[in-house]
């Protein structure tokens, strides 16, 4: 009994867990960004040259979505997020951020909500524009979360050159913005009686967010890139300043010194930053049973690192990481887990894959 | 010494250069930090100041350098070619250097402006006027006999530059500066914390002081002094590596490195300095 017992605390003990296999569901995507399941074999996905696509693993065809916005590809801009509507099943619609040139010719970000028919988008409409004007499509954010009561989250990124705007909020840069599903502003947002205060703006003082979950309980989980250093992950709050670029741990990738402050009152600290940087680029909590030891666990994929950090916070706040899939050595990108609880990979750039994370069987 | 006096001279052109450049960013952020009510003071603006020369003046260095040899390669050919010359081609051509590697940086770096100091008109118009300046800081020293104590002071700067930068990690931001030679500073108890911050902020202070006083004086024993520390640390590391069992660290490449390079300096003096009094 002592010998078997022995056994099992080796073979949990020795890393087991973290001997996952991989199979390649998709490949040669072209700059695919983000991706939601339909159903436990059917994704849709962007591919941030203005694509919009259905893919079925069960008989391995893709179709093209017709009708998609006109993006600006440039950069780092594109079509960017796809997420489905809480109600999808019943309304079929779903919600786009992407980056395109305004009115001035100038570039910004857009959310537009759409219907799903078969191969093709209906009633489009742009129900965001942000007010962050750029030369380029840097920095740009553009993830999109649900709150329970079905208001958006949509994440704005602080254009790089505009860094200091992210400290005031007559503007978009560098905030996370709130809004009603037909575009219209809650009643109960933070800065809505505020003057000279957009009244969209949910929380600021963010740099390039790239992370950002609604768990089960209502929190909301944001994580944003920092230059060199600094890279975040916070809990949001209505109203807060996380304090970029006021506050950082990181340096600019010049070597300037962004700030030489790392805390002041009035401005959050957040749950944990990385420093050096791992280039975090989306996140999950994962609260399936496919794989026990990552339940109850975040889980941020990451460019730089090329791996998935499993994140959870001792009672006494510090966080507890774990990297994991060092093996794929692939810039990932994305991150979900299907109906099921499987996890599936993104990986970045040109010739991207869709990655399945097989549970180990024992 | 004719010959190798002209890429000393671009060098320290732009070394003057970067040292007029970097705190237009600095400066330009200081104050915006100071208008969100950031407690900016005097060590804050020191540290902001300093590091800004140091880390981000290394990579302005390389960008000067090669904009200042065009410009003044063809503003060297203008001068012998055509009744143009004097300061002011050279410093119109150190001026125009600076605003087109400024243009290059942004369009070729993601079309983002990495310089935060440039990104106002003013901050622009005072970038130009410092390679306006850098370009009349090169030709007075080409316009000038010079000998080899120019490239020594040179070399001596240039070692000072380098070695600013771990004066300034030491100082400023100790505990990454720790973490970089392998000591997580707060699990040390408060003595040893004491014991690693004086001694090794006093290391590298001491090197740089004595470069320094080197390049002041000319006395070889300053630039001896900071070089037989780094060659005491590369012997005592391989002493440590080989006699007491440590993990292999290749550091003591650099600091060969880091004590070969005033030595070497010294001995020049040394030499030139015999042969003055035969």
């Amino acid at each position: 009994m002592r010998a078997q017992n022995l056994f099992l605390i080796l073979l949990f003990s020795t890393g087991l867990f973290s001997d996952y296999k991989f199979e390649t569901i998709l490949s040669d995507l072209d700059d695919a960004w983000s991706f939601e399941f339909l159903s436990e074999d059917k994704i849709i996905y962007t591919e941030m040259p203005g694509k919009l696509k259905i893919a079925d693993f069960s008989n391995g065809s893709t179709i093209d979505i017709k009708n998609v916005p006109k993006v600006q590809y440039s950069s780092q801009g594109g079509l960017s997020e796809v997420v489905l509507d809480p109600d999808f099943s019943s309304n079929r619609t779903l919600y786009l951020s992407y980056s395109a040139r305004n009115a001035d010719g100038k570039s910004t970000l857009y959310l537009m909500s759409a219907e799903l028919n078969e191969d093709s988008l209906e009633n489009n409409k742009v129900i965001f524009e942000a007010q962050a004007p750029r030369r380029v499509p840097v920095h740009i954010g553009a993830k999109i979360a649900f709150l329970d009561d079905g208001t958006i989250l949509l994440a704005s990124g602080d254009g790089f050159d505009h860094r200091e705007k992210a400290q005031t909020l007559d503007n978009h840069f560098g905030k996370i913005i709130r809004i009603n599903k037909d575009g219209t502003i809650p009643k109960d947002n933070p800065f809505v009686n505020v003057k000279d205060a957009l009244p969209d703006i949910y929380s600021y003082g963010h740099r390039n967010m790239q992370g950002l979950i609604v768990t089960k309980n209502g929190q909301i989980y944001e994580h944003e890139h920092g230059p060199r250093g600094g890279d975040e992950m916070n809990l949001i709050e209505p109203s807060i300043n996380y304090g970029w670029p006021a506050i950082t741990y990181g340096i600019d990738y010049s070597g300037a010194v962004i700030s030489p402050f790392t805390e002041k009152d009035g401005m959050q600290q957040p749950l944990l930053h990385w420093t050096p940087s791992i280039a975090p680029s989306d996140m999950i909590f994962y609260e399936g049973n496919k794989y026990p030891e990552l339940n109850n666990s975040f889980l941020v994929t990451a460019l730089v690192s090329k791996d998935v950090k499993k994140v959870t916070f001792a009672e006494s706040g510090k966080d507890i990481q774990e990297s994991l899939f060092g093996s794929l050595n692939s810039r990932l990108r994305n991150i979900q887990a299907s109906p099921s609880g499987l996890i599936y990979l993104l990986t970045d750039g040109p010739r991207g894959k869709l990655i399945k994370v097989l549970p180990e069987e024992l | 010494m004719k010959i190798a006096k002209y890429p000393f001279a671009v060098l320290s052109a732009a070394l003057f250069t970067v040292m007029l450049i970097t705190p237009i960013s600095s400066l330009s952020n200081l104050i915006w930090l100071a208008s969100v009510d950031m407690p900016v003071g005097l060590f804050s603006s020191l540290e902001v100041i300093l590091f800004d020369f140091q880390r981000l003046g290394i990579v302005l260095l390389g960008v000067v350098s090669i904009g200042f040899t065009v410009a003044f390669v063809v503003a060297g050919l203008i001068s012998r070619y055509s009744s143009l010359g004097g300061k002011y081609l050279y410093a119109v051509a150190g001026s125009a250097a600076i605003g087109v590697s400024l243009i290059l940086m942004v369009e070729l770096l993601f079309q983002t402006q990495l310089l935060g100091g440039n990104r106002t008109l003013i901050g622009t118009i005072l970038h130009w006027g410092a390679g306006f300046f850098g370009g009349y800081f090169f030709y007075k020293l080409i316009s000038e006999e010079k000998n080899y104590t120019f490239i020594i002071r040179f070399l001596g700067v240039f070692y000072a530059y380098f070695i600013l930068g771990l004066v300034l990690n030491w100082v400023f931001t100790p505990v990454s500066a720790a973490a970089e030679f392998g000591f997580a500073l707060y699990e040390l108890n408060s003595a040893a914390q004491n014991a690693l911050l004086r001694d090794f902020t006093s290391f590298f202070v001491a090197t740089f002081l004595f470069s320094i006083l080197g390049v002041i004086t000319l006395n070889p024993v300053w630039f001896f002094s900071a070089g037989i520390i780094y060659i005491g640390a590369g012997i005592f590391n391989l002493v440590a590596i080989y006699a007491h069992g440590t993990d292999f660290n290749q550091i003591f490449v650099g600091e060969f490195v880091l004590g070969s390079w005033p030595i070497a300096l010294g001995l020049v003096i040394n030499h030139q300095q015999k042969k003055l009094k035969e």
